[in-house]
Parts: structure tokens; C-alpha cells; sequence
């Protein structure tokens, strides 16, 4: 059994957590998306934007070239390898007792991730079968419906709730899951995938889980219509040619070419095609009726969790789902660890930490501020410890090149070696986060060879790079200027960022740094939705922004192509773009390296991101919990990820 | 003059009388004095902290880099040129020959002090490690803002907030109070429905607005609208006096010396008139304090940095934990400033009405 996993890469907030379009960095398109073509007020065509396709008949199929994919169960293998480390130097017991005092040390953390990352034993001993895991997040759950994911905390809900075919681990490996799958072949061309469900799957209202579920899923997430708006699952699923079910069990996929990303591109949660195959014609936003929002009420699943309760902007409440372990009275899969896993919305983080000291939470992400003073005393280590690891994210300022300040990439280049990185990362962010050198992350295997060096501050170079690019003060009134089509233009711009604690300063800092060459900034604190909306519609001169890492680095193209969805800042280079197109088709993996290392590189010498800084995953988790292991993309977000954790007794 | 004639001084006029009795009320005084220090702060709070000498020689020219702090256009040009980049305690040496005078404390609302910065000065702590310390008298916020420097030039926005806001008010209110009150029928009907009208706009909602839709939120912009919201009260207390007085006999006899409607208005009436008036106008400045500090702390207020006492008590809120002087000293000075003008105007309130006159019983 194993937690779902999403697989794109996602913005971050500075301490609210909220993502959208996490998948959308999956296209393999070489074009932007395209825009809804049907009139709202014409019927609904299920799977409008599949081609039409003539699938052969299975014994054709049968006569095709097969290579097994591989069939894993992610728990299990986590333990593999934990075994294969050898056992823990520390004990569960000593781990608890210290205190964590990183950066100034990493001893301490090392230990304390070296024993609580312990799985429990395969017999489950020492496992409390019936505690509840009170999680914390920052945004309330948008919608029950998987099909519907926009934010970390709908992910938060389809990951223990949901059913995917496809899995990933925490080197982003994927694999079919076990748990849900019986085989998996690849043809040998690499085009053609066949998957066989185990038929001891149930949904929770208890109809069987079949092949058909998948292809209306697919077929439902391929359709075009105005009213029906699914915001990030549409790229990946795009690059499959087809999908056909050719019995209760046995489903086919094909693909368009055969890209790199093509494991990628089938990860999506399968809804019960049961549930919606009719009322899907009556309400095409599967949101409006009386039907679709009891459903969203209680959502049919048949992942190993179920929703029971749901309190906007409170909580949402998943409990154990027998049928998951149980099928005709025998034992199919692992008993989930926990009875239940109670997600409590707390926006403040302050009161956030309030609650996990009392111990009313189990686990919460930590800012920096509360790293280094809030969670350093009794109070705190009374019911808790803390652990940090690497993660790939990313902050940086976003320069939109079609405002008439940067354009230039010398002004860009002045903005970078203007501005003061050590004030950020030693006091801002108190000396936890590292500099960031650019999209990818430095422990990467796409990180180029000879990477770049963090940028040093060196106001003079800004200053003469501003000077060539025309940027002079010449009306004396302290802020640089230029005549742009006949107008004196000054050099004032707005900075856009998250109404956090951390944003603003990082912003007030970026204020204070450029006025010191001249270059008026002016701090806009804005909403994570406004600021969302006026990202996506360029609306902006520059903005403070992260990314979390995908799973592929393809699906930077979202970011970086041109006329690409999230490409906020218009950047363009063609030589990026062909990059992209190269790195998906090419199979061999170091050649892939290279080609996104040169991609990194350009990007690194156009500057249309100022990169900030890197920050590693820090989290506080109660005493009680126990199994959590990272990746890059977080304790959760992988396979097992959530599955591993377990309650012990105490 | 005949002798015995006992000499007869000028008989003290309304207003002498007002302040007459105004000074004989101990927390009233107390509170003017307080406005009158406080006030006496903002204007010169660039010579009291500040990284920026209030004046210089630098190049064999005077200079008067601190006027930076008022708009940062005043900054001459030069230090830009020569790349001083805020750092004036370094850079003057560029002259052998320049000197300069500095602010009594070296401290900035805008940014960190860094280490090395002033001679023996250390770099700002912040965080938690911000308490209050020699170099940092009310301690510093988490990013190593001094609060000093921040309560000061917070100062600033108190008081230029609740002066301007309510001088705003007050203009549109006496004006169209007056014209109301004097002029009566269609007139009144009119103004009354207006006023009626404009209290029926939310303030708060409409500065939410209008924090939503400008690039650059500016304290005048906070002030404008407080002021352009909160005359309704002094319309209708200025249209009543106004209809109370127009009846008295010395306007009909400036009628019939035939001064014109603006001069009874303005030079006659409105003299009578103003008493009462500020009454409220002083109740509004304290209201307006409390707006804008409000706004601050809701992270609605002017754009950042923004050295307000609202914006430093929000932070102390969000580390309520381990940085108590960031609630305690803005609180207290929130509370102070508007403790001192409801006492300035209640002490007023019973100068100007001879019905509250404790000496009149």
C-alpha cells in the first residue's frame, strides 16, 4: 500500500502552501496549450480531444514485442533499502532526547532523522493500529474531486484517498504500484503500454474498480467543454494517444511518440466511472447538480483512506478503509497505519506552531523564524521534535521581459548584482537556506557540470550595467531614467510578492538593495489568488516567487517555453524551446543531463528569473509519529511517503 | 482719567476664557503637552534617528542629506553620482574636508544597521535576539529594523495622519455645514441628503478598495480618504450651530450693514461657531490614529517598509512568544496618543460649553 503521489512541480509559498497547475510542467507538447473551442451551451462530447484511433484487437496486440515495467511495492522496497544502510546508529529513544540545532551543527539532525526515519517492522509490531495523525496545512481543501486539484491541500486529500496506476519513489523512479496493479508490460518500441488491474480492488460504495474506470477517466480529462474546467491534469494525459480498456481488467495505453516522460504522462487518479458516466451529460462541470454535489460531499474512492468529514476552512477527516485491506474476508493488502488522518486548516502559522506545541497537531513545516527561536525550547521538544532535509526549491524574483524595464539583459543582470544576498540568507532567512544558482538544484542529476557560482553582490557592476543599457539619472531627481518612445521613463517598477512575513521582507530588502543604484522599487503586497491571476495574465513588472521540484525536468518547458502557460515573465529563447524538444525524445539518460544542463546554463545567462535561494524541507513532528523519510519533493510527496508513517506507542 | 476711577482692562474675549479654563485641567494640559512633544518628534524625527546627517560639507558644498526622509527626491543628486549608496558615514571621507552633523541616534526606519556601518557600532540583531539594548534602546524587529527609529518616524505618520486626515474633514464639513445651516431650504434638504449619503460609505471598505487597486499605497492616501469619510459629523454639528446662530442679532445687523453671505458666514458666524467644532475634529484625529494604525496592523496600510506603530505591533503579534518590546512600546504609544486627544478634546468640550463648566454651578 502507498500514498498517491502528484508528479509536477508546483509553486511555494513562503509559508502558506497552496499550489496550482501542479501537473501543468508535464506537457510534452511543443505548443502552449490551447485554448476551449466548444460553446458552453453545446451538449457534452466525452473525450472531444482524443484522435480518432483504431486499436487493434488484443491478439494483435499479443503479437507485440513486451518488456515487463517494473511492479513495486514502494513500502517495501523503502525498506529494502533501509536494511541494505544497515541498522540505525541512534536509538528511537536517544533521537527524542536531543535537541536539534542545526545550522550550527548537523549531528543532531542527522541522528534524529537516522532513527525516526525507521520503518515499523513488517509485522507491524509496535505500530498503534488506532492513533489518528493530525496533519496541518495552511489553505482549505477546494474540492473532494480528484479530477479537480489545485491546491496542496486537494493533493493532500487524493494522495491518501485516491487511485493511481503509477507511482514514483524518492530518486523519482516510477513504477506500477502493487497495490493496485497486477502487471504492466511496455512494448519494445515504447509506444504501447498494457496494464492488468488486480481484481480485488473496490470502491468504497462498493462496486468493483475496473479497466473501464481508466479509460473514462482518461476520456473525461481529454474532454473539451466549457464548463468543465479541470486545472492541471490535462498535460500528461494529452500525450497519450489512446486509451482502451479491453476487459473488467486489462487496459491499454498508447502513446504519441515515445518520450522520456511517457511513464509520467499516465500518472492521474482514476474517478468511478459508475459515479459519473451519466450525470457528466446533465451537468458538464460536474459541480452544479444535485447528484455531483453530493458526491462532493462523499466522494466515492478506492484508495486506502476515505473521506468521513469535511468542515470548510476547519478540517477534512480520511479513516482507514476496510475494503482496502479486506477482500471476501481475506487479507490482500496492508493494514494502512493509521485509523484515521485528521487535516486541520490553520492559515497562521504562529497559531499553527501554538497548536503542535500543545500537541493538537502532529506535523507542520517550519519557517525559518520558527526554526531558529519558536521551536527551540520545552515547550516545544515536550511533545516534538524536528528534522530538516534536502529539497528541491527554489525562491527567486520573476522579471516580466515585456515591461519596459527588463527587456534588457543587462537591467536583469544589474538587478542580480545588485542585490544583497548575504542580509537575505543570513538574517532573513537565518543562515537555514542556501543560495540558489539557478532552475535546477545543485544535487541534481540534471545540474550542469560546471554549474554557476552564487552571484556576490557588486553594486558597481549593477551600476555600469545600467549605464550601458541607458539607464542614467538624468533629471536629478535620485531614480534612473531613459526616453522610451519620446517619454522620459523612470526606473520605478512594482515588486509583487505574498502578504507573508518572509515575502515582504524579501521584498523590502530587494527595495532597499536597488535604491542604492538608483532604481525606485515599490512593495505590493498581494494575495496568493490576485497575485495567481495576475501572474498567469502577465499583469506585472516583477514578482517574488518559488517553485517546488517535478519529477522531470521537462516539465520546466511550462516554465521556460515560450508562450507557455506558467512562462509568466514571457520569457523566450529558441534555442531553450529546441532544448526541451531534444531533452523529451532523447532516452539515454546522461545525454538528458546534458541537455538540461545547457537549458539551466542559458537560462542562467538570460537571467529571466533573479534566483534567490534554496530552501530544504524543515518540519516539526510530534514524538508519537515515526517512519518519515524525505525527497526532494518533501516527506509526502512520493511513494511511500505518507504510507510510511506510523504512530508507535509510547 | 478722574481719580478713582477704577481703570478698566480689556474684558478677556471667548477664547481667552476657553484657554483660561482649558489650563486649569491638569490631564488636559498634560495631554497637549504630550501632542506638542509628539508633534514636536515627527517634524524633526529625521534629527533624531536616522542614518543621513542633517546637514554636511562635502565637495566644498553645504548639504542636507536627512531631507531625504521627508521625499526621497530632496536627496541631492551628488551622493547618488558618487555612488554613495546610503552610506554616508563612509563615503563623506571621500572629502578630506567634509564634515557632518548627525542624527542623535544612527538608526533607520528603512533597513538594517549593518556591523561596521559607525564607528563601534555593531550590526542590528534581529529576531528574537532584538531586545532592547544600548545601541538599540526599544530593541529591533526581525528583520533588524531599530524600533526606535521606527517609533519616531511612526510618529510621523500619527500625527500626519490624523492632522491632515481630519483637516480634510474638516473643511469639507464646516463648509458645506455652514452653507447648510445658513442658507436652509433647498440648500439644506440637498447637503443633508449628501451627508446622510457619504455616512452611509464604509470607510474601512473603501480604503480596502483602494489598497486593492493602487500600485503604491501612500499614508496620503490613507489620509485622504479618512478625511473624505469622516466630515459627515462636523457638517451636522456646524449646520446646527450655524442654524442657531444666523437668528442672532448680530448677524442681522451685519445684514444691514450689508456684508455679503460669505463674510456673515466665515467672519461672523463660523467664529461663534468653531467652538463646538473642535470638539469632534479632535476626536477624529484620534479616530484617525486608530484607523491607520488599525490598517498597519491588519497589513493593510502604506506600502513597505512602512514605519507605523501599526505595522510594528502586528509583528510583535506574530512573535507575541519572544519579542515582547514590539507589542509594548507601539502599543503604548498607540494608546498615549489617543488617550491625549480624547483628554485634549473632552478638556475642550467643557472649556467652550458653558453648560459643562464645573465653575459655572
Amino acid at each position: 500500500m502507498q500514498a498517491q503521489q502528484r508528479f509536477g512541480l508546483f509553486p511555494v509559498l513562503v509559508a502558506a502552501c497552496l499550489l496550482a497547475g501542479m501537473a501543468a510542467g508535464c506537457s510534452s507538447e511543443s505548443a502552449p496549450p490551447k485554448q476551449a473551442s466548444v460553446k458552453p451551451s453545446q451538449p457534452f462530447e466525452l473525450g472531444n480531444l482524443v484522435e480518432p484511433f483504431d486499436a487493434p484487437p488484443m491478439d494483435e496486440l499479443d503479437k507485440l514485442q513486451w518488456v515487463d515495467g517494473p511492479l513495486i511495492d514502494s513500502l517495501e522496497q523503502l525498506r529494502s533499502e533501509k536494511a541494505e544502510q544497515g541498522p540505525p546508529k541512534t536509538t528511537v529513544a536517544e533521537a527524542l532526547e536531543l535537541r536539534n540545532d542545526f545550522p550550527r551543527s548537523r549531528a543532531a539532525n542527522d541522528k534524529i532523522l537516522d532513527a525516526m526515519s525507521q520503518l515499523a517492522p513488517a509485522d507491524g509490531s509496535g505500530v498503534d493500529y488506532d492513533h489518528t495523525f493530525v496533519r496541518h496545512v495552511a489553505g482549505d481543501l477546494n474540492s473532494t474531486n480528484p479530477l479537480f486539484m489545485s491546491s496542496i491541500t486537494d493533493a493532500e486529500l487524493s494522495a491518501l484517498s485516491g487511485l493511481y496506476l503509477i507511482g514514483f519513489n524518492r530518486r523519482f523512479e516510477y513504477f506500477a504500484d502493487k497495490d493496485v496493479v497486477k502487471s504492466w508490460q511496455r512494448s519494445t518500441d515504447n509506444l504501447v503500454e498494457r496494464f492488468v488491474l488486480r481484481d480485488d480492488l473496490t470502491w468504497s460504495d462498493g462496486a468493483p474498480v475496473t479497466a473501464e474506470d481508466v479509460e473514462f477517466t482518461y476520456r473525461l480529462i481529454m474532454s473539451d467543454h466549457p464548463e468543465l474546467v479541470i486545472p492541471s491534469l490535462q498535460q500528461g494525459p494529452d500525450q497519450l494517444r489512446y486509451v482502451k480498456a479491453y476487459d473488467d481488467h486489462t487496459v491499454v495505453m498508447w502513446h504519441k511518440e515515445p518520450f522520456a516522460t511517457r511513464t509520467g504522462n499516465m500518472n492521474w487518479p482514476i474517478i468511478p466511472k459508475h459515479i459519473y458516466e451519466k450525470s457528466i451529460y446533465e451537468d458538464p462541470s460536474m459541480k452544479r447538480s444535485a447528484h455531483h454535489r453530493k458526491y462532493e460531499q462523499q466522494p466515492v474512492t478506492a484508495g486506502p483512506y476515505e473521506l468521513v468529514s469535511r468542515v470548510r476552512n476547519q478540517e477534512f477527516v480520511v479513516r482507514r478503509r476496510e475494503a482496502w485491506r479486506l477482500h471476501d474476508g481475506q487479507e490482500v493488502r496492508r493494514q494502512p497505519y493509521f485509523q484515521e488522518v485528521r487535516v486541520k486548516v490553520i492559515e497562521d502559522l504562529n497559531t499553527a506552531i501554538l497548536a503542535l506545541k500543545a500537541g493538537d497537531i502532529q506535523e507542520m513545516e517550519l519557517r525559518p523564524e520558527h526554526w531558529e527561536s519558536l521551536t527551540d525550547g520545552e515547550d516545544f521538544y515536550r511533545h516534538n521534535t524536528k528534522v530538516m532535509a534536502p529539497e528541491w526549491t527554489e525562491f527567486h524574483v520573476i522579471w516580466n521581459l515585456k515591461s519596459p524595464y527588463f527587456s534588457d539583459k543587462r537591467v536583469r543582470w544589474a538587478m542580480t548584482c545588485a542585490f544583497d544576498y548575504d542580509e537575505l540568507l543570513n538574517t532573513i532567512c537565518r543562515g537555514l537556506y542556501e543560495p540558489s544558482v539557478g532552475t535546477f538544484d545543485p544535487t541534481a542529476w540534471m545540474f550542469p557540470k560546471n554549474g554557476p557560482q552564487p552571484v556576490k553582490r557588486d553594486l558597481d557592476k549593477a551600476e555600469d550595467l545600467l549605464d550601458e543599457a541607458g539607464w542614467t539619472d538624468s533629471d536629478g531627481d535620485g531614480t534612473r531614467d531613459k526616453e522610451i518612445n519620446g517619454q522620459l521613463v523612470p526606473l520605478e517598477f512594482q515588486l509583487m510578492t505574498y502578504t507573508t512575513e518572509t515575502g515582504i521582507q524579501v521584498a523590502t530588502l530587494w527595495k532597499e538593495s536597488l535604491e542604492q543604484i538608483g532604481v525606485a522599487v515599490n512593495v505590493k503586497p498581494t494575495e496568493f489568488a490576485v497575485m495567481q491571476d495576475k501572474t498567469l495574465k502577465h499583469e506585472f513588472d516583477a514578482t517574488f516567487a518559488g517553485w517546488g521540484t517535478g519529477t522531470d525536468p521537462d516539465q520546466q518547458e511550462n516554465i521556460f517555453g515560450t508562450g507557455f502557460q506558467r512562462n509568466y515573465g514571457q520569457y523566450s529563447n529558441p534555442e531553450v524551446d529546441k532544448l526541451f524538444q531534444q531533452g523529451r525524445r532523447e532516452l539515454d539518460q546522461a545525454q538528458r543531463a546534458e541537455i538540461y544542463g545547457k537549458i539551466h546554463l542559458l537560462l542562467w545567462e538570460d537571467q529571466p528569473y533573479t534566483w534567490l535561494f534554496r530552501r530544504n524541507a524543515f518540519y516539526g513532528f510530534n514524538k508519537k509519529i515515526r517512519g518519515y523519510n524525505f525527497s526532494p519533493k518533501g516527506p509526502f510527496d512520493f511513494g511511500p511517503g505518507i504510507s510510511a508513517f506510523y504512530g508507535a506507542f509510547q | 482719567m478722574a481719580a478713582g476711577d477704577v481703570p478698566l482692562g480689556d474684558s478677556p474675549g471667548f477664547w481667552r476664557q476657553a484657554w483660561r479654563r482649558f489650563r486649569q485641567r491638569k490631564l488636559a494640559m498634560i495631554a497637549l503637552a504630550f501632542v506638542a512633544a509628539l508633534t514636536l518628534v515627527a517634524i524633526c524625527a529625521p534629527l533624531i534617528a536616522g542614518t543621513r546627517p542633517i546637514v554636511c560639507q562635502y565637495k566644498g558644498r553645504i548639504y542636507f542629506p536627512a531631507l531625504y526622509y521627508y521625499n526621497r527626491n530632496w536627496e541631492n543628486p551628488i551622493f547618488a553620482k558618487d555612488r554613495f549608496r546610503s552610506r554616508y558615514a563612509e563615503n563623506l571621507k571621500k572629502d578630506p574636508q567634509s564634515w557632518a552633523a548627525w542624527p542623535l541616534v544612527y538608526q533607520d526606519p528603512y533597513r538594517r544597521v549593518r556591523a561596521e556601518e559607525w564607528p563601534g557600532q555593531p550590526g542590528n540583531p534581529y529576531g528574537a535576539e532584538g531586545k532592547p539594548s544600548r545601541h538599540n534602546w526599544l530593541g529591533t524587529n526581525q528583520q533588524g529594523f531599530d524600533v526606535f527609529a521606527s517609533m519616531v518616524h511612526g510618529a510621523q505618520t500619527a500625527v500626519s495622519v490624523g492632522f491632515v486626515s481630519m483637516g480634510i474633514a474638516a473643511t469639507i464639513g464646516i463648509t458645506l455645514g455652514a452653507l447648510a445651516g445658513y442658507y436652509g431650504r433647498w440648500v439644506d434638504v440637498l447637503l443633508s441628503r449628501i451627508i446622510e449619503v457619504v455616512m452611509c460609505v464604509p470607510s474601512l471598505v473603501l480604503i480596502l478598495a483602494l489598497v486593492a487597486l493602487l500600485d503604491r499605497v501612500t499614508n496620503f492616501h490613507l489620509m485622504a480618504i479618512v478625511g473624505l469619510t469622516h466630515w459627515t459629523g462636523i457638517a451636522r454639528l456646524t449646520r446646527a450651530e450655524f442654524m442657531k446662530l444666523k437668528q442672532m442679532e448680530f448677524v442681522a445687523a451685519a445684514k444691514a450693514m450689508g456684508a455679503r453671505p460669505g463674510r456673515i458666514m466665515f467672519t461672523h458666524v463660523l467664529r461663534n461657531a468653531l467652538a463646538p467644532v473642535l470638539v469632534p475634529i479632535t476626536f477624529g484625529i484620534a479616530d484617525a490614529i486608530l484607523i491607520e494604525s488599525g490598517l498597519s496592523y491588519l497589513g493593510f496600510g502604506a506600502s513597505p517598509p512602512n514605519p507605523s506603530w501599526g505595522t510594528l505591533l502586528a509583528a510583535g503579534r506574530r512573535n507575541i512568544e519572544d519579542m515582547w518590546w514590539l507589542i509594548v512600546f507601539p502599543g503604548a504609544a498607540i494608546f498615549l496618543t489617543v488617550l491625549a486627544y480624547n483628554l485634549i478634546g473632552e478638556g475642550l468640550q467643557e472649556a467652550t460649553d458653558p453648560r459643562l463648566r464645573q465653575d459655572a454651578h
